[in-house]
């Protein structure tokens, strides 16, 4: 009698167990499945800045040619490790502490970006979470150039068995986390498929501008690109870090600092990150564009009385006064009648409140406005009109019309 | 019944730490001592770097892998080098044996020349 009570327990025991082992929710990023990261090389971790706008071209991934140079490269510098197959069962690899990728692991490969590849065929195990776990893999990029890189992409790309270009698009799962976070966190305002038409988007700012971005449209307002470019990653991260500065409606009542956009800078970097490359994979041309050109901001000269009086005359000859008023404060002439490129009102900003600047009050956030513009609103660009030294001057002078705002040093400072 | 337990957990203790001790070291070469046929290495593990000397026997082998020069082979070959060839810089793993508070390689595998 007692044995079989035991019996019985052990089965019962044993059954539980092996429902609960089917019943496991899916192994995903989400829910922190890190198991497969300890086995091998691969880390969910997002690419860095510096390589996050290395996306691939779209023709690369399918290109005979490319596939063909690939495969040479590979041959020489890759198969001792990753295999002939790129099973990851070279006869060097095979002895690693931390095993080669497998690229013919679908799953596996369709999880990695492609400026994450691109990031790690460039740095290899040199860099930080790849070289603390051990990895041996070595940097190309002082021996192989970007296209060579891409092509060396390319070839290990046919082994996953997909046959179309490796873009998120095409592999929803390599943004499974920033898509959770989107949902969670952007969803709102910027809607499901990121049009910028999200159910509290009216009222933020009922009939007015500004609007919630439509992310798979060619214009976003804050960049360090010139005008009618996309934005660079970096500059993603500063709006999702920084948020968006303007009064608003009713729902913005309660953000800190007069933000129409609430600041995510208590969010994780790396998630941050995630969440900017699934916005960027609502709109292909962040795959489309080759050669990406930053506005540099030089250095800011000393503020003196001589440039803020030609500052001044900067902002009377280039019509800044005719929205913005004579005195900054939003009032120019032509301020009631402004409409943005979804034709709703638009208010020109009042220059007397720098904490409402959308795109930063820092000089730097104010020269980086002039040179680029606000895509999308009548604020237009001015880096062909004047020279780095006349645009510091108008800095200058637009940062002197708030009350706290930059002043010449005294006589007895200087 | 207790005594089998003791045994059998000292056993699996041993079978542990003899497989811990027989795990691949990989890293970059930092220096060759051929009087004392050692190979220092630079090596990365669970976030910490550390020097770790790597002891050579006579039996130790060092092989790179170099395409087959038989005619319709195209797969990977073993060649054997010595200590001394090894260089500075170089990626290798060594397959090595915990004995004495030494690390003494069995075989050392070049991953990388450079």
């Amino acid at each position: 009698m007692r044995s079989r009570a035991l019996m019985l327990l052990v089965g019962s025991g044993a059954f539980l167990a092996l429902a609960l082992w089917i019943a496991r929710p899916p192994a995903s990023l989400a829910n922190g499945d890190k198991d497969h990261e300890d086995k091998g090389g691969h880390a969910h971790v997002p690419a860095p800045l510096e390589y996050a706008d290395a996306h691939m071209p779209l023709g690369a991934w399918t290109d005979p040619a490319m596939i063909a140079r690939g495969k040479e490269i590979y041959a020489v510098r890759c198969a001792v490790c990753h295999g002939d197959a790129g099973d990851g069962k070279g006869p060097a690899g095979v002895a690693l502490p931390l095993k080669p990728s497998d690229f013919r692991a679908k799953a596996g490969v369709a999880e990695m970006r492609d400026n994450y590849w691109f990031w790690r065929v460039s740095e290899g195990g040199q860099v930080e979470p790849f070289k603390g776990k051990g990895s041996a893999m070595p940097p190309w990029k002082g021996q192989l150039s970007v296209e060579e890189r891409w092509a060396v992409m390319a070839y290990q790309h046919t082994f996953s068995g997909h046959l179309g270009p490796h873009v998120p698009w095409e592999h929803p799962a390599s943004l499974a986390m920033g898509r959770d976070i989107y949902a969670m966190a952007c969803v709102m305002c910027h809607g499901a498929e990121g049009r910028g038409d999200g159910s509290v988007g009216p009222m933020l700012s009922p009939r007015r501008a500004p609007q919630p971005r439509d992310f798979t449209s060619a214009e976003f307002k804050f960049r360090s690109t010139p005008s009618g470019q996309l934005p660079t990653t970096a500059d993603l991260l500063r709006t999702v870090t920084e948020g968006v500065r303007s009064s608003g409606g009713p729902m913005t009542i309660g953000l800190r600092g007069h933000r129409i956009m609430p600041s995510f800078r208590y969010m994780p970097a790396a998630q941050r990150l995630e969440v900017i490359e699934y916005v960027k994979s609502l709109n292909r041309g962040f795959w489309e564009r080759r050669e990406i050109k930053t506005i540099a901001v030089p250095a800011a000269p000393p503020v003196t009385h001589e440039r803020l009086s030609r500052g001044k005359q900067i902002y009377a000859d280039a019509e800044c006064l005719a929205c913005h008023g004579e005195r900054g404060r939003g009032d120019g002439p032509s301020a009631p009648t402004l409409k943005d490129n979804r034709d709703v009102p638009i208010a020109a900003t009042d220059l007397t409140k720098p904490e409402r600047f959308k795109n930063g009050a820092r000089p730097a956030d104010v020269y980086r406005t002039l040179m680029t513009g606000l895509a999308g609103t009548p604020m237009p660009s001015y880096a062909d009109s004047l020279d780095p030294d006349l645009m510091w001057d108008l800095v200058h002078h637009v940062l002197s019309l708030s009350r706290q705002g930059e002043r010449p040093p005294k006589a007895a400072e200087r | 019944m207790s005594r089998f337990m003791a045994v059998a957990l000292s056993g699996l203790c041993w079978l542990g730490s003899a497989i811990a001790d027989e795990a691949p070291i990989s890293g970059i070469v930092k220096f060759v001592d051929l009087a004392a046929q050692t190979l220092t290495l630079e090596s990365t593990a669970r976030g910490k770097t550390r020097q770790v000397v790597v002891h050579f026997k006579p039996g130790t082998r060092i092989v790179k892998f170099i395409r087959s020069a038989e005619p319709g082979e195209t797969g990977f070959v073993e060649q054997a080098l010595t200590l001394a060839e090894l260089k500075p810089g170089w990626i290798v793993s060594a397959e090595a044996r915990h004995e004495r508070d030494k690390e003494v390689a069995d075989v050392v595998k070049v991953v990388l020349e450079r």
